[in-house]
């Protein structure tokens, strides 16, 4: 257990993470987050950077195999003290793995052997391979929207289910920590999930824009352009 | 056995004043340092968040006061009485300085984000303050009963 009024005036000092996700400019940059963060003890901020190098995909590079990622998660798993940080971490673990092995089947992956992923349900989910949700819908409710959006081709409404279960998660174990160092990694991890989310938007936007100009230069053909053929 | 019995006496007079007094710095601290927070993040309202962190320092008043009531020559019979209120009154105090300084900084976070909440959020911290008061006041009708 964290002291509990250990960064009292850190955590003031922060915009409200529920502000992150209603403002149209980002209240809070990743600059300035880790100007605030140099409050933290060199122990806490060691626990905090092995936490977002596990669950930030960021920081994991395009080819890291999963035997790579998990090794990654076990490592902050050990690193971390904090019974509540530890618990995030499993249950993202899980939420990962759930994933993950959802995608291995739509690729028509054979059923692995033994253990799969990392977390409580690893060797649950070999076991339920055949179930079209390996029997998690109690544990996990949102898999079976997340197996209609695979199924649907649809990865940015999958990447945003996602990003709402996290953050789900983070904000229940958020409502037992006000002024310790689990607020404030609570706090970055929803940080990261608001930075993923706005990535997300602008990619979409990115997207809509290429249609629009795809548009705009098929219909550029029929336009007469004053002076061409003078 | 009686210069034992007399020094918890002595120890019973002052426990109020200086559970009191710590549990005022603590808990001015604890709201202090929110409302230092708090000022980096917003644009005004300043003086309202320093108000706000200087509620705790009631808790050393009525410390000083309850010692100034028990304050008498400590004989072997009222040695007793004076040290159970003293150190009784001063331990409730202390909680409740420390804890209202946290309810504080929770109202001044709070009030960073709704400035219009700023009353209500100090609802917790007032009713801690009569927690602190039943404490004062009763310490004071027993005192009464000491010789």
């Amino acid at each position: 257990m964290s002291d509990p009024d250990a960064y009292i005036a850190l955590i003031s000092s922060l915009p409200g993470s529920e502000r992150l996700f209603v403002a149209k400019q980002p209240p809070l940059s990743r600059l300035r987050l880790e100007r605030r963060l140099t409050a933290l003890t060199a122990e806490d901020a060691r626990v905090l950077k092995a936490l977002e190098h596990a669950l930030n995909w960021g920081g994991y590079d395009m080819d890291v195999t999963d035997a790579q990622a998990i090794e990654r998660c076990k490592e902050a798993l050990q690193s971390t003290p904090q019974p509540t940080l530890r618990k995030i971490l499993v249950e993202r673990m899980d939420l990962r793995t759930a994933v993950a092995a959802l995608r291995l089947r739509k690729q028509g992956g054979s059923p692995p052997s033994g253990v799969f992923g990392m977390g409580r349900w690893s060797r649950h989910i070999p076991e339920n391979w055949g179930d079209p949700h390996f029997r998690l819908e109690g544990a996990m409710s949102w898999i079976k929207d997340a197996k209609q959006l695979l199924e649907a081709e649809d990865p940015l409404g999958l990447e945003r289910l996602l990003l709402s279960v996290s953050h789900k998660q983070l904000k229940r174990h958020a409502s037992r920590h006000y002024f310790d160092f689990e607020a404030v990694a609570i706090y970055v991890l929803k940080w990261n999930i608001f930075d993923r989310w706005a990535q997300s938007n602008a990619q979409d936007a990115a997207k809509r824009f290429e249609h629009l100009a795809q548009q705009a230069m098929a219909d550029a053909a029929d336009i007469d352009f004053e002076g061409a053929y003078a | 056995m009686n210069e034992l019995v007399l020094t918890l006496g002595w120890l019973g007079i002052y426990a109020p004043m200086a559970l009191g007094a710590a549990a005022s710095a603590i808990g001015c601290s604890i709201a202090g340092m929110a409302s230092i927070g708090a000022m980096t993040e917003t644009e005004g309202g300043y003086g309202r968040f320093v108000g706000v962190s200087a509620f705790p320092s009631t808790m050393v008043i009525y410390g000083i006061v309850i010692m100034f009531t028990l304050n008498r020559d400590v004989t072997p019979e009222n040695a007793g009485g004076l040290f159970g209120i003293g150190i009784l009154s001063g331990i409730a105090l202390m909680y409740c300085g420390i804890w209202q300084g946290r309810a504080c900084a929770a109202a001044i976070n709070a009030t960073k984000e709704k400035p219009e909440v700023f009353g209500l959020s100090l609802a917790p911290a007032a009713i801690i303050e009569g927690f602190g008061v039943f404490a004062f006041v009763f310490a004071l009708v027993i005192s009464a009963g000491i010789s």
